[in-house]
């Protein structure tokens, strides 16, 4: 029993510990887990709440179109879609929240092969813009019912998740935590548990190599879709049950490039990269709303914090922070702190000596 | 009599007036080695994209093992057995160079049942053993050179354990004695046996290349396309006597004058 503890142990100070970006993920997570002892401010709850929410969000975005290379444009579609369906049936059948959201996810991954299977043959920009019209039909559709849909105004009077908002805060998390590992550990390309990592960075890089190495590239990419969706869904639920109200506007423009915004600001091709841009920028940019002046200028601010960020962290937040403190050791490609000077595995020298 | 192994009858593709391969027809046994030459634009490259249905063809059939697998999924072609190369090396750039290899070991036809990680692992690692760039796995392929590439290409190939291995021009850029290696590493793969992990059947070979001396040197027999139409087939020594062969690659004026 000692020694498996032991082992355990070992295996958690070297897989984590050691590597600096996983402490601070490690820390971050943390303190988001103690926020509601530390700040037990309800706009502050609520901020975060929708921060972990937008997080799923724009991980699952990063999933298809960073790691797939399936550029996608109308990501709110999966969002919205499954925010309509949980509301739907809460506000019309009565389901409970504990349901709706696992249905809501299922839509999402229906509404991801209906995208998915135009995408088999389109690629590049045509798939974008593809994808970018889809949204707005079910927009469209829903103008077209406004006594089921609620029209304009959207569906009123959703449940909500639990009864407290601390409670609704800590589901959002839990779900949010173990959704973004999951993504994670799905497009992890050193992954020692799941191989589909090196799969999809394989088919974003070159799809006809791929299909000559015998990988059925349709069936990914449709598996692709599919979880990615699954996890817009989920956070479109959770939203829809968190704001308790579904309406057009999560389907709008301006939506499915929120998570574009945030995975370019945190680095693309990383899943903790969108998250990190989420929990930077959205509650930057709430915060400035909270004076009147911000209110106006909120998206002139983002973008201007994007811009500056771009200029010159062209790679994104994420990586630049990652590159300063860490270092691969060029003989084992073992992820080293930055303050060391030889490799803590094989005692290569991480740089050449002055 | 066994159906043939690889079989192509009047296979044709045409790109607009052009026609690329017009009428091609020969078959590979199950233990041979096959070289396919012809001079610049003489179609062998689309022939082999044909074969592996990264081209569709026009008309004309290929059957592999009795089967009709004309204009098919490249991936399930690969799956039956069937691995091409590529000519210009398109690895995946920003992955090691065992990973790229891992790819292969991860398609239905080399995974084996209760195969986990680790052992992906060795078996890439095994075939970038055979194929003598062990010492790169970690390095990403955009950092290795040309020679390693073509290399990987082949390793990546013989990862999907084939019966009939397609390569598209192997020595293309290698040095004569990365060539030679390579030559004697490909007859060595023809006999067959074990490489730690990796098993290979001898799987049969078509090599398209313009090395020809290179070439002679380790296939059975050759084909010899022009214009999309194969003029010539026989064992080496037959074909680079051939007067006909001589004449598609060097023209006719010059020839008479040699002669």
């Amino acid at each position: 029993m000692g020694s498996y503890l032991y082992r355990l142990y070992r295996g958690f100070q070297g897989e984590i510990l050691a590597v600096p970006g996983r402490v601070i993920a490690l820390i971050f997570v943390t303190l988001l887990f103690l926020l509601p002892h530390i700040i037990p401010h309800p706009l502050v709850l609520k901020i975060f709440s929708l921060a972990a929410l937008f997080a799923i969000f724009a991980a699952s975005w990063d999933f298809l179109s960073g790691f797939t290379g399936q550029l996608n444009l109308g990501h709110a579609l999966f969002f919205g879609v499954s925010a309509y369906s949980a509301a739907l049936l809460n506000v019309h059948l009565g389901v409970p929240p504990w349901a709706t959201i696992p249905i809501g996810a299922i839509a999402g991954v229906i509404a991801g092969l209906l995208v998915g299977i135009p995408a088999l043959r389109l690629r590049g920009f045509y798939l974008a813009l593809v994808t970018l019209a889809f949204p707005i039909i079910l927009i469209g559709v829903i103008f077209v019912f406004p006594d089921i849909t609620g029209g304009e105004l959207g569906l009123f009077g959703v449940d909500r998740l639990s009864g407290s908002r601390v409670l609704d805060y800590y589901i959002i998390l839990l779900v949010a935590t173990a959704s973004i590992l999951v993504m994670w550990k799905l497009t992890d390309g050193r992954s020692k548990i799941v191989r589909t990592g090196v799969i999809l960075h394989a088919i974003r890089e070159d799809e006809i190599t791929a299909r000559a190495s015998g990988i059925n590239t349709v069936r990914y990419k449709l598996m692709v879709f599919s979880i990615s969706g699954f996890f817009a869904g989920v956070a479109g639920g959770l939203y829809a049950h968190y704001i308790r109200i579904a309406g057009p506007s999560i389907l709008e423009l301006f939506f499915s490039f929120q998570p574009i915004i945030w995975t370019i600001f945190g680095g693309i091709v990383t899943i903790y990269g969108a998250v990190a841009g989420v929990f930077i920028l959205y509650p930057l940019v709430e915060l400035v709303r909270l004076h009147p002046v911000g209110e106006i200028y909120r998206i002139v601010l983002m973008v201007l914090i994007l811009i500056v960020v771009l200029l010159f962290m062209p790679q994104g937040i994420t990586r630049w922070v990652r590159d300063h403190i860490e270092e691969i050791c060029p003989r084992c490609k073992l992820i080293n702190i930055r303050t060391r000077r030889y490799c803590r595995a094989c005692r290569a020298p991480l740089r050449a000596e002055k | 009599m066994a159906a043939p192994f690889l079989e192509v009858e009047n296979l044709c593709k045409h790109f607009g007036e052009l026609r690329a391969v017009d009428g091609a027809s020969f078959h590979v046994g199950q233990d041979e080695m096959v070289g396919l030459i012809g001079p610049n634009g003489a179609g062998k490259t689309t022939l082999m994209r044909l074969i592996t249905g990264i081209l569709k063809p026009t008309s004309g059939t290929v059957r592999f093992k009795g089967e009709d697998i004309t204009g098919q999924d490249t991936a399930k072609i690969v799956n039956k057995g069937i691995a091409p190369t590529f000519q210009v090396v398109k690895p995946f750039r920003h992955l090691p160079v065992g990973a790229n290899v891992m790819v292969s070991c991860l398609c239905p036809r080399a995974k084996r049942r209760g195969d986990w990680v680790k052992t992906v692992e060795l078996r890439a690692r095994d075939a970038l053993e055979f194929c003598g760039i062990a010492d790169l796995a970690l390095e990403p392929a955009s950092v290795v050179s040309h020679g390693d590439l073509k290399r990987l290409e082949v390793a990546r190939a013989i990862a999907t354990e084939p019966e009939l291995l397609l390569l598209d021009e192997p020595f293309g850029g290698l040095s004569p004695a990365e060539t030679e290696l390579m030559g004697k590493f490909l007859r060595r793969l023809h006999r067959g046996g074990r490489f730690g992990r990796l098993h290979s059947e001898g799987p049969a070979m078509v090599i398209v290349e313009h090395k020809l001396s290179d070439l002679m040197k380790i296939v059975d027999r050759v084909i010899v396309l022009s214009f999309g139409q194969i003029i010539v087939e026989g064992t080496p020594d037959e074909v680079v006597r051939n007067k006909e062969v001589i004449e598609a690659y060097i023209g006719k004026e010059v020839s008479s004058l040699v002669s």
